[in-house]
């Protein structure tokens, strides 16, 4: 059983949700998160992002330190780990900064509340 | 790999960051969270808070630079006196960038 942490585009939500109803994996807890990565947030300087000449005017050049960022958490069994991963890059890509990251942790058991089950039926 | 979640005071959040990222740990992700810890909230006059707000900050680092991290965190959430927050490690096996498809961080 694995953990499925992806940290993707609000924007990206809605494809990044078809593509795993495509899967049958319909399960997924997401989060509202801030965020940076190897661009330390929005820099101008370092990222070289476009600025429109209004925003230079009226000297908004600070950019973002933290970007607004949702949280996925996904528990799934080890044989559906891949497709997963490869389901949320495929929706996510955009192919410029920020488009996520995804983080797959060991998780040793879950346990469904209502029936008490454990192990792999409780996903 | 090592997930770093730390959960500090939301007002060091700031501190905590800034001081990571002068280290040279730019990437992660803060959240606002409610928790409580050992001393079961916070008890004002006849008012008794049961959940405090706190900012939960992850961070994702290799396992050479755990405890440089742990050391920074420490440090720049410290104010010594109860919820200053709790920092919590667990393994990651497996990272991927959506854009690169790279498997480094």
């Amino acid at each position: 059983m694995k953990e499925i942490i992806a940290i993707i585009r609000p924007s990206k939500m809605n494809a990044t949700k078809k593509s795993l109803d495509e899967l049958n994996i319909p399960s997924v807890t997401a989060a509202p998160v801030s965020g940076r990565g190897h661009q330390r947030g929005l820099n101008p300087i370092l990222t070289g992002i476009e600025i429109s000449k209004d925003a230079l005017l009226k000297g908004h050049i600070t950019g973002m330190k933290f970007v607004p960022k949702r949280m996925l958490i996904i528990v799934a069994k080890d044989e559906d780990v891949d497709v997963i991963v490869d389901a949320i890059v495929k929706s996510n890509k955009t192919g410029y900064i920020g488009d996520g990251k995804i983080f797959i942790c060991p998780t040793d058991n879950a346990l469904r509340i209502r029936t008490n089950e454990t192990g792999d039926v409780a996903l | 790999m090592k997930m770093i979640r730390a959960i500090v005071r939301p007002e060091t959040a700031d501190n905590v960051a800034d001081g990571l990222a002068e280290s040279g740990f730019y990437s992660m992700t803060k959240m606002p969270v409610f928790g409580r810890g050992k001393q079961k909230g916070l008890t004002v006059g006849n008012t008794h808070y049961d959940e405090l707000p706190k900012t939960l900050i992850i961070i994702v680092v290799e396992d050479k630079s755990v405890d440089e991290v742990l050391k920074i965190i420490q440090y720049k959430a410290y104010t010594g006196s109860e919820g200053d927050g709790k920092i919590f490690i667990s393994p990651v096996e497996q990272v991927r960038t959506v854009r690169t498809g790279s498997n480094e961080l």
